[in-house]
């Protein structure tokens, strides 16, 4: 690692106890407030209710947060948004463990060297946000728009897109893209023309059989999407499950369906061999809405059950039957895309034999199959300003990279490289802990925070990112601010949902409203924004004939339900270059890739070695509620654990509940040991571990050193040559037993 | 590999001193159950010497003035003195001491806590009542009015005290067993014999105090009581294992959780502890020492034996709270 | 008589995705303290690669009609309240703990202020008409409410025709959780 001293300018800095320590006592009170408001049972009289959506997780459910005494003591799924209906997962009741989280970041911070020593000093609003600004604008100035750029997740992050476009910055990326929507997104586009959504577009209350690859429901906890799979199996619907691990949802399957990891296309191939070749498939669907039928007959022509059953380590009999249920059930039977759908380099493909499969039993547009749910269409007022043209409107040189998502202009991880190769000076940080987000690893997340010019971090917490920031912004949390209206999810009866906030601000954190506009402010361009976030709301909801008066009552405004279904003999008129659904790809083709779905074998494990495949806890939301107390407070959420099968852990002599070191093909020793759950839920191939533990961030006092960081033995990623997503899922590891 | 299905079982329970196991009693509950059985076990000695005196030529020697001897006048002031600091521990062992007023607000025949405050109630005026007759002449020396009515009252009927208090004690003794044996949810505990044990080691913990303390002239006395106690102790020992073993699944887990398994207790496993500290160095040694004295041997440290009986009557209560807490519960 | 209310709940094991949402509405619904909980949730993988079955369920106090821990509570602060559920009197609890050890269930634990407590059924919530917190937030409708004195109910419906269990029944507690066992078939 001798190399890393050439280039790195700046050094990790714990954010240090010293500018911290005024606010210790405020701190621990504000820990006490995960128990609630003492002994007594609460009284819904004196509650005061704030509607809001949560920000835990992308699904954004609405939530009703309970007030009293000015303190948050209880958030419930709000009865008003149509995706929570009153429900709500565990991390949305959790939102009290982030904003009393006594670790949050509390003022602004600057970066100082003294002595050769750095360490963050405790700045003003005032100074921080003019350094930014100063900074931004200086890199602006000498290298053009295109030396800076933009990571972010996070709902709040729409005021800093509207800052950065007035001086034509748009080299924005969300890491969410190339590690999980993105393949999703853009098969979809491929194949009907339209990109997929969230919630994603399955008839689900409605299906009478789902398969399910690799996509963890129950586990990851998307609230209507696990509400609607419930009423399914309450009326009857079966699930089958392709998946190594015996997860929670293939625990409430008819089949699980253990498959090799890594041979998912093979099976999909073979599923598609059946249907064909025993003439399950809705013939006349095919024939009329779709094209590329003969050229995907010709490429699964050979996958026979047999042979896929070799591939996949799955009995050809149970593809049989899989397929001819599927078929049986059609249409009211879909196969789900699922999420977080970049596995190896190929998911886009992937993600298209599933389309594919869907599309030969023809459940396109049919109750229980594949829909394609509406958006509230939110009018926007004009801006106030006219912002100069961007330099490019898509900086990726991914050829199936989105051109329609202005918040997604460049995958992550190009970022991440044009950071190391000098190409861009200056990040800004959205909520994205670099580090530890799956994008590249850990290694080169840091080499190129090191690289940059200059970093700044918006945060609430002090993750591991903000160790590396220039200057460190503390923004307040979603339930102490108002956001952007959400239209942007796609649903039965569309919807837009207010966020408001429950409690003011605490410490001296801002809304990203108002750090974004200190900042345009110090660029000399006033008006920018509204002058108030309410207003500009206010402004945007009268042109939809509501006002934020009267959103604030529901947290939302509904429109009726859609109709979701297609009628027979009517023509798709699908946004693809045919106008039909494309089973093989004209537009794949054009570009020099395969137009239909091909298997291709994945790198084996190395002797010794187990592919190392992650997942979550249904409580935690990966770095996002990495430290939350509230979240913690329950045996199995406390770490992460590393699951063996029970042949595999007798041949390493491992025993359960063991710590164990993890290391990796490339060498890597996993940091902190973990804990073996020696497990029958597990192929003996294969090894499970969650997401977002083993923090190495000091300041974060809970999630600190809990666990073993499932991202410190990501050494090998495998980009997507046609659209950019990240794969991750050849990285094997193998177990060193604690001296 | 087993071919038998396995089960995993994840829980996200945490309830401290429930999760994994039970662990709402410590040091306190042991060391009290352990005086309680004393207290009552001095009380049944020392009320039935006095109501048996000159009998059977095997009572106490006459002090004079209606005294017995040194022996039955200590054992009966420590009687109820033992179940009052016994009674601290347990006091102390409320998560909530302040509301233990709350004892007297009600009586709860079907609960067994409720039952013993109660009959602390009746023991304590007449154990302190036959701890003043024994020692009335050293009394009537402080010359205090009210003692003196007292013990006028009382003095001619202390046959009766002591035969009232024999029961008392016997069931002092059994309730402290009791206490335990009626929680049906804890397999080990859940076992009648239990009064039966406690009350047996407590007799034979109260011999050996005695033992301890009685002038040499009559120690043989309390040594015959104390070899005799530890053999029906052994007995019912014997049979509370039994009885264990020969139950269900549950009673026989956990009976081989106190006599058989891996678990432990300050690091030994519970059966080292039971076999070899209780049953050896408690029981076997102890009577075959005070076998051989009854038989004439010289016994270079005779107080060794009955502080042997002590040690093992007060570990098996540590066991049983311990064993019986730390086993799963009723399946 | 008629009015006389008897909750307990019913639990379908077959939709429960053992997520936990009911144990954090319960610990802000009741102020439960760091480190403690009412309820919990239970998965429970039977078998060997790769035949195996799970059931998921959410566990909590089962307001016995039949309770240990009201037989055994010296001072009456563990009671039967009217509407058959088991309730705490903290202003009677001394914290004695011979619930704890009495319930066969594990159900309770000392508060750190120093008495007994445990689930209420939201005692507070059904007072006002309300369900219980775990009930309200569950995103699969796997927990239902029921005043089981009512025949009409819903989810006692949900229970004919299928395998439902209790737990520990042969402890003689007459536990009021109804367990909808996951090995019912789908649509079963």
């Amino acid at each position: 690692m001798d190399h890393w001293q050439n280039f790195s300018r700046r050094d990790f800095i714990k954010i240090s106890s010293l500018f911290l320590a005024g606010s210790a006592a405020m701190s621990s009170s504000a820990g006490q407030a995960f128990s609630g408001l003492g002994q007594s049972g609460s009284d819904e009289n004196s509650d005061r209710i704030v509607y809001s959506f949560c920000e835990h997780c992308f699904w954004r459910c609405g939530i009703a947060a309970h007030v009293r005494d000015g303190k948050v003591y209880k958030i419930v799924g709000s009865e008003h948004h149509p995706l929570s209906q009153g429900k709500l997962c565990p991390r949305g009741t959790g939102g009290i463990g982030l904003l009393y989280d006594p670790d949050r970041l509390q003022h602004p911070l600057i970066r100082e060297t003294k002595g050769g020593k750095q360490y963050y000093r405790k700045a003003s609003w005032d100074e921080a946000t003019g350094m930014v600004a100063e900074k931004l604008y200086g890199i602006h100035e000498k290298y053009g728009p295109g030396a800076i750029a933009m990571l972010h997740h996070g709902f709040g992050v729409s005021f800093f897109k509207q800052m950065f476009s007035q001086i034509g910055v748009n080299k924005f990326a969300k890491p969410s893209y190339d590690l999980c929507c993105g393949p999703a997104r853009q098969a979809s586009v491929l194949t009907y023309g339209y990109p997929s959504g969230t919630p994603e577009g399955f008839d689900i209350k409605n299906s009478k059989y789902m398969i399910f690859f690799g996509t963890h429901f129950g586990e990851n906890m998307h609230n209507t999407a696990v509400q609607e799979i419930s009423e399914g199996i309450r009326r009857g619907a079966k699930i089958a499950v392709f998946d190594p691990r015996f997860s929670t949802i293939a625990g409430k399957a008819e089949h699980w369906l253990p498959i090799k990891p890594g041979t998912d296309i093979a099976m999909m191939q073979g599923l598609m061999h059946v249907l064909i070749s025993e003439n399950l498939y809705d013939r006349s669907f095919v024939q009329h809405h779709t094209v590329g039928f003969g050229e995907l007959w010709d490429s699964v022509r050979k996958m026979t059950p047999e042979k896929v059953a070799e591939i996949t380590e799955i009995p050809a009999d149970a593809i049989r039957t899989v397929a001819r249920e599927f078929a049986f059930n059609a249409p009211a039977a879909f196969v789900h895309s699922g999420r977080r759908t970049n596995w190896y380099g190929d998911a886009l493909q992937r993600i298209r034999a599933i389309h594919i499969l869907n599309a030969l039993v023809g459940n396109f547009k049919m109750p229980g199959g594949v829909v394609n749910f509406d958006k509230f269409v939110l009018k926007k007022p004009k801006t106030a300003h006219a912002h100069p043209p961007y330099e490019k409107s898509v900086y990726s040189r991914y050829p199936f990279f989105p051109d329609d998502e202005p918040s997604n202009t460049i995958a992550s991880h190009e970022i991440v490289q044009q950071a190391i190769s000098g190409e861009i000076k200056a990040l800004m940080i959205y909520g994205v802990n670099l580090p530890e987000t799956m994008t590249l690893g850990r290694e080169t997340a840091i080499e190129a925070l090191r690289k940059v010019d200059f970093m700044v971090a918006v945060d609430v917490l002090p993750a591991e990112v903000t160790g590396y920031a220039d200057v460190v912004l503390p923004e307040c949390t979603y339930l102490e601010r108002y956001d952007a209206l959400d239209a942007g999810r796609n649903f039965r009866t569309p919807f837009v949902a207010l966020r408001q906030p429950a409690v003011p601000p605490m410490y001296e954190s801002k809304p990203g409203n108002q750090i974004a506009k200190m900042i345009t402010d110090k660029w000399g361009m006033h008006g920018v924004f509204p002058a108030s976030v309410e207003a500009g709301l206010d402004k945007t909801l009268k042109m939809t004939g509501s006002s934020l008066e009267e959103i604030k009552k529901t947290g939302v405004i509904v429109r009726p339900e859609t109709d979701l279904y297609r009628k027979p003999g009517v023509a798709l008129n699908l946004k693809t270059p045919s106008g039909k659904i494309e089973l093989a790809s004209s537009r794949l083709r054009a570009a020099g890739f395969d137009a239909v779905p091909r298997y291709t074998p994945q790198p084996e494990a190395p002797a010794g070695f187990y592919r190392m495949l992650t997942g979550r806890k249904p409580m935690l939301t990966f770095g996002r509620t990495a430290n939350n107390r509230f979240l913690g407070d329950v045996a199995t959420a406390k770490e992460n654990e590393v699951w063996v099968n029970t042949e595999t852990a007798a041949k390493h002599d491992l025993n359960n509940d063991e710590y164990v070191h993890l290391k990796n093909q490339a060498g890597v020793v996993s940091e902190f040991p973990v804990k073996v759950k020696v497990t029958q839920r597990i192929r003996p191939d294969a090894v499970f571990m969650v997401h977002g533990f083993g923090h190495t961030a000091a300041k974060m006092t809970w999630a600190y050193k809990r666990g073993a960081s499932h991202n410190q033995l990501i050494s090998r990623t495998d980009i997507d040559p046609a659209m950019g997503s990240v794969g991750f899922q050849n990285n094997f590891v193998t177990f060193i037993k604690e001296a | 590999m087993t071919a038998t299905a396995a089960t995993e079982i994840i829980s996200t329970k945490i309830n401290p001193n429930v999760v994994p196991h039970l662990h709402i009693w410590e040091w306190q509950i042991p060391l009290y159950l352990f005086l309680g059985g004393m207290a009552g076990g001095l009380l049944v000695i020392t009320s039935i010497m006095i109501v048996l005196k000159r009998k059977f030529g095997i009572g106490p020697k006459d002090a004079g003035e209606g005294c017995p001897c040194l022996a039955i006048r200590i054992g009966s002031a420590l009687s109820p003195i033992l179940l009052a600091v016994g009674m601290i521990f347990l006091f102390l062992d409320l998560a909530h001491p302040l509301y233990v007023w709350a004892f007297y607000t009600t009586v709860q025949p079907t609960s067994p806590m409720s039952a013993g405050s109660w009959i602390l109630v009746a023991f304590f005026p007449l154990a302190v009542l036959q701890a003043m007759l024994v020692n009335k002449r050293q009394l009537r020396t402080f010359d205090v009015g009210i003692v003196h009515k007292v013990l006028d009252w009382t003095e001619g009927h202390m046959t009766i005290v002591a035969l009232v208090n024999a029961h008392i004690g016997v069931g002092i003794g059994i309730y402290t067993g009791i206490l335990l044996s009626f929680f049906s949810a804890r397999p080990l505990w859940s076992s009648s014999i239990l009064g039966m044990l406690f009350l047996v080691s407590g007799i034979s913990a109260a011999a050996a105090l005695m033992l301890l303390l009685a002038p040499e002239e009559e120690k043989p006395i309390y040594s015959m009581i104390d070899a005799n106690a530890i053999w029906i102790e052994l007995v019912t020992v014997g049979l509370f294992v039994l009885g264990g073993l020969t139950g269900s699944a549950n009673s026989s887990g956990a009976m081989m959780h106190l006599i058989g398994g891996n678990a432990v207790m300050a690091g030994i496993p519970y059966a080292y502890w039971f076999w070899g500290l209780f049953v050896g160095a408690g029981l076997l040694v102890p009577l075959l020492l005070e076998f051989l004295e009854a038989a004439g041997v010289h016994i270079k440290y005779p107080n060794v034996a009955p502080i042997m009986v002590l040690t093992g009557g007060m570990l098996l209560r540590f066991l049983i709270v311990f064993a019986g807490q730390s086993y799963h519960t009723f399946m | 008589m008629a009015n006389k209310k008897n909750y307990g709940m019913v639990i379908d094991t077959r939709v429960c995705v053992g997520c936990s949402a009911c144990v954090y509405a319960c610990k802000s619904e009741n102020a439960v303290p760091e480190g403690y909980c009412r309820d919990w949730v239970v998965q429970e993988t039977k078998g060997n690669f790769p035949k195996l079955t799970m059931e998921n369920r959410s566990e909590r106090c089962q307001h016995c009609e039949n309770a240990p821990c009201v037989t055994y509570c010296p001072t009456r602060a563990s009671h039967y309240a009217e509407d058959g559920t088991v309730q705490i009197n903290r202003s009677l609890c001394t914290g004695c703990k011979a619930c704890l050890a009495a319930c066969p269930y594990d159900a309770r634990y000392i508060h750190p202020d120093g008495f007994a407590d445990k689930c209420s059924l939201c005692h507070h919530r059904i007072e006002q008409g309300l369900k219980t917190a775990c009930v309200s937030v569950c995103p699969t409708g796997s927990l239902h409410l029921v005043d089981f004195n009512d025949p009409d109910e819903e989810a006692q419906k949900l229970m004919a025709g299928r395998i439902v269990y209790r737990q520990k029944e042969h402890a003689g507690t007459g536990p009021s959780l109804f367990w909808i066992s996951a090995s019912n078939k789908p649509g079963a």
